[in-house]
């Protein structure tokens, strides 16, 4: 998001989900798409069966490099090298779009500088992936002009992520893939409203739409608006906050997330929760968070409320209320209204759609999008500015949004916690088709249940080998900060010296063990790099109780 | 300047695109043309021959699904010959198909909806259906009923090429020929993913949804469906909720999750299996239903809203007031929704006045 922001000035998928199928290059990176937007994955089958090339980019064999035309499998954490590589290819071709970087962009020569140290000889003793595939991948890039990159988690959750953002902005740079359909650079969201949480501000750097809260004049604006006054005090980010819960942090306000199964480095965390002093929680089911919890307010799920999710082609759609909740369970809206209020605000929305109403009237980008509108014409894409504005397929057409796309020069840091002899194996978390962040919807399902009851962990053959665990056997993975117990799933999907986990199972959570070192500029944690050992199992094999 | 190339649609003429079918054109146009083994998703396959229109010039009935539309053609879709045709054609599916509205258990049935359309007779010779289903599939979703099957293959081409997992096949010759899975075996032993797709694009509802089937909820037809955005990823696919009004005492119930018809929304009519089949959790036993804060004995206790909400006031005003502001963390969720998310943060800026205000979805 933020490294969207800073080089092409908005933070979103750049095109469309439809315009997939029609992409003849596909370079996707980090992003296990089949398992985690099945539905954009079909759009990519469509893509590969009209003839396009796809190019995966990910350390694990998944189910698109099963039809991809490549497949990039580099050692996790080492994507700053393989970007720069691919650039300085690019550069030293010269494939470069010259109009496009003179017309559009600026800081080039600072990036190719940068990426001439990087080689693709010496990227692929780095990587593991060869140089004459780093090479092909970026010849054929730069050579096609619908090529669209797509990526997700993989990319993001690394202490380099937004360096990993830059690289990838880089690439869409210098061959000038912006502004076009069926190309652009398009983070794929993992949850439903991501986009619409960063959009309505629910960050500490930004007011709705992007507005930075640095800024003096966007403070003295929501002053007015809001008819209060407000603090200059920068604000903590989720990893920030969730280092010093406990000690700065002394009260929590939680809304439909359960920190202790999704926050990584989870024993220090719920240390740090021992400490705190209040904490109120407001979610549909009692999580494990709650054990922390003084007040608890009981939520409803999307069937039961109004509101609007923003997907991740910036499109607002409507969420409709279909059914009643169960008991005394409120509309998460009203709760809040609610409790602004016993809190001592006077705030009157009778429905969401008065409080999307305020939230769009400050905001340009948003300002022609209404729930009433969405009603009659269906989802809109903005940037939509007016009523009468049919909303944006494709950012940056004519011109990038920020005035010129910046390049940025991306040197490589290794990820915080690398392989050494008492943490020889690198651990990567991530999600599986059948289950959904911390699963208390999904394991409460018959299906995904029985395709997954359980936690595993994927190892390769020569590694289990030598840890003498064999496939099906119980295993503990650990770190030096908590231990799980699991499924070996023995497979060579995984590269020798990697191992993979889901963290969707609160049995084993996979947050015990990953670091909460995190990224420099927006703060993600590292879940997909930390090191970590795997044995046997000491403990004997459950028997089902009959 | 390049004259658009027209076809001649029942008299009319009907401006025909590069590389359109016959049926794609009339359905620009508004003419309806029936179709069973048709869907915009697949290649066309010509199977059914419910979509036979004339053509001038050419002896025999030709399929619009699958009959390029070439300038200066002459179509007629609803001459007599073309009608009796439909009509003979559809008194032979219903031979060995149900012919009660009583067996539409699940999705609307198609064929029952263009036999009543055209007038055609149900008199016909009935016929056993032979075809077999998968015995012992324990899979929780998909449920097929081989007697209502009419071997359109839509599932199998869906399974194949839109969702690319072939895990349902045709299986056998003539009327034997039924949907079947590699050695027989259950869904759950292939490769497929549960995405429903199969469930989604049957026109007569052989492929049903299980857990409806199974609990004898009325039939679609009776349901009441609200389109709503999906509560998962971040594709914001569009779904209808099939909501039962007078089930849970009147609280309603979500009967089933069916997708919005194929070209009308990015999803494009297709849905995962998390999408289609993951609402169980609304019912479930473990929803919070009361506001709890907790005793002094430690544990929490039911209580009113007005009484939660002012001890969670109390709580965080008192923290406000001892430790400051910027003691207070407000964590907000990308699984809400946007107005939440903008009351959250209001909240937090606001009354609160803290910036420490954020949500998982940082990235």
């Amino acid at each position: 998001m933020a490294g969207l922001v800073t080089t092409f000035g908005a933070g979103a998928m750049t095109n469309s989900i439809g315009e997939i199928r029609d992409a003849d290059f596909l370079f996707v990176t980090g992003s296990n798409t089949t398992e985690a937007h099945p539905i954009i994955a079909m759009e990519m089958k469509r893509a590969v069966s009209r003839g396009a090339k796809l190019v995966v980019c990910d350390p694990r064999s998944i189910w698109l490099t099963e039809i991809a035309h490549r497949h990039l499998k580099l050692q996790p954490g080492t994507d700053v090298w393989l970007l720069n590589a691919m650039a300085h290819v690019i550069v030293v071709e010269d494939l470069v779009d010259k109009d496009f970087i003179a017309q559009h962009t600026e800081n080039y020569e600072a990036m190719k500088a940068a990426v001439l140290k990087y080689p693709p000889e010496e990227a692929e003793k780095i990587t593991g992936v060869p140089a004459e595939d780093i090479r092909a991948t970026a010849r054929e890039y730069a050579a096609t002009k619908k090529a669209g990159i797509y990526y997700t988690l993989g990319i993001t959750e690394h202490t380099h992520g937004t360096d990993n953002v830059y690289c990838l902005a880089n690439l869409v740079l210098m061959t000038g893939h912006l502004g076009q359909p069926n190309a652009g650079l398009n983070p794929l969201r993992g949850q439903n409203n991501v986009q619409g949480a960063n959009d309505a501000g629910a960050t500490p750097v930004f007011f709705p739409g992007y507005q930075r809260a640095a800024d003096e004049e966007v403070v003295a604006k929501y002053e007015k608006i809001w008819d209060t006054d407000l603090s200059r005090a920068p604000g903590l980010n989720l990893n920030e906050m969730m280092k010093v819960v406990g000690k700065k942090i002394k009260g929590l306000f939680i809304m439909g997330e359960d920190i202790v199964l999704s926050e990584p480095n989870a024993c220090k965390l719920e240390q740090g929760l021992n400490g705190i002093e209040f904490l109120v929680l407001q979610d549909i089911f009692l999580n494990e968070t709650a054990r922390y919890a003084k007040v608890i307010f009981p939520a409803t799920a999307f069937a039961e409320k109004d509101g609007t999710f923003t997907n991740s082609e910036r499109r607002v759609q409507l969420v409709r209320k279909a059914v009643e909740p169960p008991g005394q369970a409120r509309a998460d809206w009203q709760i809040l209204v609610d409790l602004g209020n016993a809190c001592g605000a006077k705030w009157n929305y009778s429905k969401p759609a008065e409080i999307y109403d305020e939230l769009a009237r400050h905001v340009p980008r948003f300002a022609g999008i209404s729930h009433a509108r969405i009603e009659k014409e269906g989802g809109l894409q903005w940037p939509c500015p007016a009523s009468d504005h049919p909303g944006t397929l494709f950012l940056h057409k004519g011109g990038v949004l920020r005035g010129k796309g910046l390049f940025e020069a991306v040197e490589y840091r290794p990820s915080s916690e690398l392989a050494d002899n008492e943490f020889p194996l690198i651990l990567s978390t991530g999600r599986t088709l059948y289950h959904y962040n911390s699963a208390t919807q999904t394991r409460r399902e018959s299906g995904p249940h029985t395709k997954q009851p359980e936690a595993f962990v994927q190892i390769h053959p020569k590694d289990a080998e030598r840890r003498g665990i064999a496939d099906g056997e119980l295993a503990e993975v650990y770190s030096r900060r908590g231990k799980v117990l699991c499924r070996a799933m023995v497979t060579r999907e995984v590269r020798r010296g990697c191992v993979w986990m889901p963290f969707h199972f609160a049995e084993a959570r996979a947050n015990t063990l990953t670091t909460d070192a995190g990224d420099a500029v927006t703060g993600t944690a590292e879940y997909k790099v930390c090191a970590v050992e795997v044995r046997k199992a000491s403990v004997p094999e459950p028997q089902p109780a009959d | 300047m390049i004259q658009q190339a027209h076809i001649m649609l029942n008299s009319k003429p009907a401006a025909c695109r590069d590389g359109e079918t016959v049926l794609q054109v009339a359905q620009r146009e508004g003419v309806f043309i029936p179709t069973l083994c048709h869907d915009p998703r697949l290649k066309p396959a010509g199977a059914c021959r419910t979509c036979l229109v004339e053509v001038e010039g050419q002896r025999r009935l030709l399929p619009a699904c699958a009959t390029p539309a070439a300038a200066g053609m002459v179509v007629k879709t609803d001459n007599d010959r073309v009608k009796r045709h439909v009509k003979g054609l559809l008194a032979l599916y219903l031979a060995d198909h149900p012919k009660d509205r009583a067996s539409e258990t699940g999705a609307p049935d198609q064929l029952l909806d263009l036999a009543e359309r055209f007038g055609a007779p149900t008199d016909w010779p009935a016929m056993p259906n032979v075809r077999a289903a998968r015995p012992g599939d324990a899979n929780p979703y998909v449920h097929f009923q081989p007697e209502k099957c009419i071997a359109c293959a839509r599932c199998t081409r869906y399974c194949a090429e839109v969702e690319s997992v072939h895990a349902i096949t045709l299986a056998n010759r003539g009327s034997l020929t039924t949907i079947f899975t590699a050695d027989g075996r259950g869904l759950m032993d292939t490769t497929c993913e549960l995405c429903g797709g199969c469930i989604d694009t049957c026109p007569t509802g052989a492929m049903t949804e299980k857990k409806p089937f199974l609990t004898k909820a009325k039939p679609e037809r009776q349901l009441e469906k609200v389109r709503t955005t999906c509560n998962y990823c971040g594709v914001g696919c569009q779904m209808d909720l099939n909501v039962d009004h007078s089930a849970n005492e009147g609280r309603g119930k979500v009967v089933k999750v069916t997708s919005p018809p194929p070209g009308t929304t990015t999803n494009d009519g297709n849905l995962c299996v998390k999408g289609r089949f993951a609402y169980d959790f609304l019912e479930h036993r473990d929803r919070l239903t009361m506001p709890l804060v907790r005793g002094d004995d430690g544990k929490f206790h039911e209580t009113t809203w007005e009484a939660a909400l002012q001890a969670a006031a109390r709580g965080l005003l008192k923290i406000k007031t001892e430790h400051g502001s910027d003691a207070l963390g407000f964590i907000s969720s990308s699984r809400c929704t946007m107005e939440e998310n903008y009351l959250v943060q209001k909240l937090s800026r606001s009354i609160f006045k803290t910036n420490n205000v954020h949500q998982c979805a940082a990235t």
